[in-house]
């Protein structure tokens, strides 16, 4: 018999910066429950305390190299011991900053890695350390501990600190990993990419395309907004990261994706100058913005139709598909028009979703139509089911702001304006 | 050969400072009847086309026509270390490309500095109907935008056959500046139709503080939602005059 498991594989404790100090590994089961999940990363075994937080509440579940919590066996939140790690180093004079998502299936494994990797940075300082070594280096490191171990770039796509990142990053994979490319198996999508972007590039073809959320938070709004659904005989590190290994479709089903333009990077702009860009307006532009006259920050669609050697509509048949989601809370707020997913009018509805339901991808992907008017005013009702149905569009997310779900008008209205700001400049080319 | 004179050093420092605000590398096209620039900043938000005659300078020597491009910030490097009496002589060195920069004064200085790979690109001049053609002083139009500038980063430049109106609405705080004819800083107003367009007021703040120095008279021109020219009267010859393209105000 198959298990279905869905997996958010990269997340962060408290211990990495810009994240809530209420991340505790309690509170990452607790909401990754309420969320749907079965299978959550720790995040930052690299951090002395976090791993000794690791250490105090959970225990090894059945030599299946994941984890489970000690005494609270009413909650199955099954963890694998993660951590990302940023290098930074020198290649062909230009200084690199790419991130990584490091597996380890067991708490011995951590530490080897750790008492390896300590020596290239400080460990404590930080829950994703900087570890001054190339991305080389560290797969040789990590992989020395065992092979069993996985490692792969992190957000793929984001202008900093990734693989393919604009301002740092390389234009191939072979470039960043060298000859321990051969121990790359996966890639990070990121929240500005999906799956149909990444299918553009014909040499990622070997590669498993992954999606987590890279999390700072436990709030259902970020962790598991996106994540990887696997169909497993036995719910094992191995199974898991095998699955992975093997582009094993019968295994690895699928991936769950925001809407790209969702993510806080998509199209390129100025966060500061109110400058956001589709690719072609900001080729019109030069790159540069038009409001204070500096280098735009280049999002995510652009770079990836600057390195694809195919059409946009193109499609990887031998991958595992994926599905588009939005987080729950997100859609109430969009249906509240109000701007925060934290209110207590969203809490509300999305409460008695979930305690109707029993998480929330249920809600999302399975919950039928008539249930939820039953359970909730019939707007919320059908923004659920338009997401589900793929019928929004997101204002697309630039130089660091989050895109913004719109809702589909209601008949007869005009359509939702996709562009930002009251004021956009235009290009004396327009003109021409 | 080319070889230009100016006996006042202050007329290309003002030019080279005008030019730079937009152009890092200016490629100038060099001609018997004299110097000519048409060139947008790297955006394509604005446009700079200027010509200077051969009569403004004290010599002009151009055998056939050529083209030159040098990085205007660092001409204006050299050009600031000329006071404003100063002669300055530009020759192109047509053995080694670079162009020879001397100014001759209390005493005299030869510099070199490289020449650049000349731009092939040939910009077109937006071809607009322009509705509206306000004559200012330059330092009026300078003080309107000044004004703006204290509660927005764009202005609604507005006409009707009575009056120009600049209208600048920040997050907080709004500016109407209103230039009614009979104002010491109008000087002419047709408009043929009421008409407004909105433009970034850094671009247009740099490009009125710039040209000013070589100007006291500026001529708008504009549409509804189209690119504005502005051309600034020389006070010897010679044409100045910038394009610089709209924002569209969205609900």
């Amino acid at each position: 018999m198959q298990i279905r498991v869905i997996a958010d594989l990269h997340i962060h404790s408290r211990y990495s910066r810009a994240t809530s100090q209420q991340l505790s590994i309690k509170e990452i089961a607790r909401y990754a429950k309420i969320k749907g999940l079965q299978l959550v990363g720790t995040g930052d075994f690299t951090h002395p305390l976090w791993l000794r937080e690791i250490r105090e509440t959970l225990t090894s579940d059945a030599d299946s190299g994941l984890y489970k919590l000690i005494g609270n066996p009413e909650v199955p939140m099954r963890f694998m011991l993660t951590t990302e790690a940023c290098t930074i180093f020198n290649y062909n004079n230009q200084s690199k900053k790419v991130h990584h998502v490091i597996f380890t299936p067991s708490i011995d494994h951590a530490v080897q890695i750790n008492d390896k990797l300590c020596k290239y940075g400080s460990l404590s300082a930080d829950g994703r350390p900087i570890l001054n070594m190339t991305a080389p280096q560290l797969v040789e490191e990590v992989m020395q501990v065992s092979t069993e171990n996985m490692i792969f770039p992190a957000h793929a796509w984001t202008p900093w600190f990734s693989v393919f990142g604009a301002f740092s990053g390389f234009d191939s994979i072979d470039d960043c990993y060298q000859d321990m490319t051969k121990h790359i198996y996966a890639l990070e999508t990121g929240l500005s990419s999906d799956p149909p972007m990444n299918w553009r590039l014909s040499k990622l073809d070997r590669f498993t395309l992954v999606s987590n959320s890279d999390s700072h938070s436990f709030w259902p709004w970020r962790m598991g907004r996106e994540a990887n659904v696997f169909e497993l005989e036995r719910v094992t590190y191995g199974e898991v990261t095998d699955a992975i290994r093997t582009k094993d479709t019968k295994r690895f089903k699928f991936t769950i994706e925001t809407d790209p333009a969702y993510g806080k990077y998509h199209w390129t702009g100025h966060r500061n100058c109110n400058v956001s860009l589709s690719p072609a307006e900001a080729r019109k532009f030069s790159n540069i913005c038009p409001v204070c006259r500096r280098k735009l920050t280049e999002g995510v669609e652009q770079r990836v139709e600057d390195l694809a050697d195919r059409p946009a509509e193109f499609k990887d048949s031998n991958a595992p598909g994926f599905m588009r989601l939005m987080p729950l809370s997100e859609i109430i707020a969009a249906v509240l028009n109000v701007e925060s997913p934290s209110t207590q009018a969203v809490w509300k509805i999305y409460n008695s979703l979930v305690d109707n339901f029993g998480d929330e991808y249920t809600v999302l992907i399975d919950a039928p139509k008539e249930t939820l008017n039953q359970v909730v005013d019939q707007p919320v009702a059908a923004a659920i089911i338009s997401v589900r149905e793929g019928s929004v569009k997101v204002v697309p997310g630039y130089d660091g702001v989050y895109g913004k779900l719109v809702l589909s008008p209601p008949a007869g209205a005009s359509a939702p304006n996709l562009l930002r700001g009251s004021v956009q400049q235009k290009n004396l080319a327009d003109f021409w | 050969m080319f070889k230009l004179k100016v006996t006042d050093a202050k007329l290309l420092r003002d030019m080279a400072t005008a030019i730079s605000i937009l152009v890092d590398e200016a490629t100038f096209k060099i001609e018997p009847d004299g110097l000519k620039l048409r060139a947008m900043d790297p955006s394509r938000v604005a446009m700079i086309d200027f010509e200077w005659p051969k009569t403004i300078f004290e010599e002009y020597v151009c055998n056939e026509p050529t083209k030159m491009c040098i990085n205007i910030s660092e001409l204006l490097k050299l050009l600031k270390r000329a006071s404003k009496d100063e002669a300055v002589e530009l020759s192109l060195d047509d053995k080694t490309g670079r162009l020879q920069v001397k100014i001759t004064g209390k005493y005299s200085r030869d510099f070199t500095m490289p020449t650049l790979e000349a731009s092939e690109e040939e910009v077109p001049t937006p071809k607009i109907a322009f509705n509206v053609k306000a004559k200012t002083t330059t330092q009026g139009l300078s003080q309107a935008i000044e004004d703006a500038q204290l509660v927005s980063d764009h202005v609604r430049i507005e006409a009707d056959p009575e009056k120009l109106v600049l209208n600048a609405a920040g997050d907080l705080m709004g500016a109407t500046i209103t230039l009614q004819k009979g104002n010491d800083a109008l000087l002419e107003l047709e408009a043929k139709e009421g008409s407004k367009a909105t433009f970034s007021l850094s671009y247009l703040a740099e490009i009125i503080k710039a040209a000013s120095a070589t100007s006291d008279i500026a001529t708008l021109e504009f549409s509804t939602d189209m690119p504005i020219r502005i051309d600034f009267q020389q006070q010897k010859e010679g044409k100045l005059t910038f394009f610089l393209a709209p924002r569209i105000e969205t609900d």
